[in-house]
């Protein structure tokens, strides 16, 4: 298992559990029969004891069905979500590519870029700096002083993933990155995305596009029901999801 | 075991407070510039746009100077009970935006704490910061109309400077505390209008607390209230009001308690928050 290159984080024995509240379409009399009166809820374990060692300058697939997990461990990775029990060890902490949450639809593209890169954790003078890049990156210096609600959820996208790949850290985890915008900025966005790999210390990429997986990928995981089902390589592990999930 | 691997620090883990506050004190311009983009975009719809900032305020002053100035007569006690109520409910309203928005701040942004990492408390910063700029032409119609009432700027008045400060503090502590426990509790919001209703009385917004309770005791009791304080203070700085040292002790040391308390309980929570 010992691949030579220095370990950038490592999962150990990783649980995370949240707790989803039932909305349930119960009336008073069932309210009485079950002789419950708070409010209930169901403890979802989505990762159950994941172990992984993510390499320097290695980019690790992650696939697996809806509702697997990939998501949610990629959240614990960055500190997002605690662990119910294990440990995850990194050199630095990771990011997830993308800022759309921060961005406010009733203001300008250039005004968002600032809000996008302060929340990434750039100073002002770092944002105004990039801010060019940025928009001609986006390809939207026409529409830049809109406010983003007038935009197609493409040219938001756009914005999106040219603010969010402004700034490079050590560990990026990619969650469905590379579907977005037209075929001509699909491409310019894979150009960027194997700019960052190489630039990133390690990648984790989620991803159902399976060809990408192959394509771009040293390990993949491949995660089911929020197990570790398989670890190894891309070609091997692709082969024995398809098998698992395809129709017989 | 390799070398690098001794490198590897626990990322589920809160980084130590001296680190923490490291990372806030780099990532400031998010605390100050994002409520500032978020101001103006509040009234963007609105025909009027920006000026409702000041509108808003002006029709509040002006309404309770309509009811308690003209309409009834609360005075009892107070030489220039216009200019006293002007203060009181300006300097009230800035404490209660503040808090409450702080209770929503993590629950309202959880969209972006779920996909950036970045220090919490930059949240609540936000809010205090955004709400204390938004109270900037409040201030100044409060000076405005504390000077039409008849009142003469002195040497006094620079102590309003220290004041506000102390309030900042105090306020920024709250709005930790509050925007804590409104993370975990998003029924807190229900509740705290109804607090502050309450305080609203306590504070001696619309009369004077010094003219209706006699006792001594009570009086401390007063001074127990960080609201009732700042307010005291402020009015002794623009009126002349009396003030007794209770009351100075009193907004100071609320200040330092509530923000050495609100940081401690937000740090400790930072990673669970959002979860």
């Amino acid at each position: 298992m010992d691949s030579g290159r220095a370990v950038t984080v490592r999962v150990d024995d990783a649980h995370v559990y949240y707790r989803v509240y039932e909305d349930p379409a119960a009336g008073i009399k069932q309210l009485f029969a079950s002789g419950q009166a708070g409010r209930r809820y169901q403890t979802i374990r989505a990762v159950r004891g994941v172990s992984l060692d993510l390499h320097e300058s290695e980019t690790l697939g992650l696939i697996g069905a809806n509702g697997s997990g990939k998501s949610t461990l990629l959240a614990a990775m960055t500190g997002l979500l605690p662990l119910a029990s294990g440990t995850i060890l990194g050199r630095s902490r990771p990011s997830l590519l993308g800022v759309s949450a921060a961005l406010r639809s009733a203001l300008s593209g250039r005004r968002n870029i600032l809000i996008g890169g302060l929340a990434l954790g750039f100073t002002r003078a770092e944002v105004e700096s990039r801010m060019d890049g940025i928009i001609d990156f986006a390809g939207l210096r026409a529409a830049i002083d809109r406010p983003l609600r007038t935009y197609s959820s493409g040219m938001r996208a756009r914005l999106n993933f040219a603010i969010a790949t402004a700034r490079i850290p050590d560990i990026l985890l990619i969650d469905e990155a590379l579907s977005v915008g037209d075929e001509d900025f699909r491409a310019r966005s894979a150009e960027r995305i194997d700019e960052v790999r190489s630039a990133a210390g390690s990648v984790v990429l989620v991803s159902h596009n399976m060809a990408e997986i192959e394509g771009s990928c040293d390990r993949v995981a491949w995660l089911d029901d929020g197990v570790l089902k398989a670890l190894g390589e891309p070609g091997e592990v692709v082969a024995a999801y398809l098998a698992s999930t395809s129709p017989r | 075991m390799s070398d690098s691997d001794q490198q590897l620090v626990d990322l589920t883990r809160p980084s130590p407070p001296t680190v923490y506050l490291a990372e806030v004190w780099r990532r400031r311009d998010f605390a100050i510039l994002v409520p500032v983009q978020d101001l103006r975009a509040q009234n963007m719809g609105s025909a009027l746009g920006q000026l409702w900032h000041l509108l808003n305020p002006a029709l509040m002053v002006a309404v309770y100077f309509l009811i308690f100035g003209v309409i009834i007569d609360t005075s009892r006690g107070v030489d220039n009970f216009l200019g006293f109520l002007i203060v009181g409910v300006v300097w009230f309203h800035l404490t209660q935006r503040v808090v409450q928005d702080a209770a929503v701040c993590i629950p309202r942004n959880l969209g972006l704490i779920r996909s950036v990492q970045f220090p919490r408390i930059l949240l609540p910063a936000a809010t205090v910061n955004g709400q204390t700029a938004a109270f900037a032409p409040a201030l100044v119609l409060a000076l405005a109309a504390v000077i039409a009432t008849g009142e003469r700027p002195s040497l006094r008045w620079l102590a309003l400077i220290g004041v506000l400060a102390a309030q900042f503090v105090f306020n920024f502590g709250a709005a930790l505390l509050v925007a804590r426990i409104g993370a975990a509790v998003p029924d807190l919001r229900q509740l705290l209008p109804h607090v502050f209703r309450l305080l609203f009385y306590a504070s001696g917004v619309i009369f004077s607390v010094d003219a209706f309770v006699t006792s001594e005791f009570w009086r401390r009791a007063f001074a127990l209230n960080p609201i009732y304080d700042v307010i005291t203070c402020a009015r002794w700085c623009l009126l002349g009001e009396p003030v007794d040292s209770w009351v100075v002790a009193g907004m100071l040391a609320w200040g330092v308690v509530l923000l050495v308390v609100g940081f401690a309980v937000f740090w400790r929570s930072d990673q669970r928050l959002g979860a």
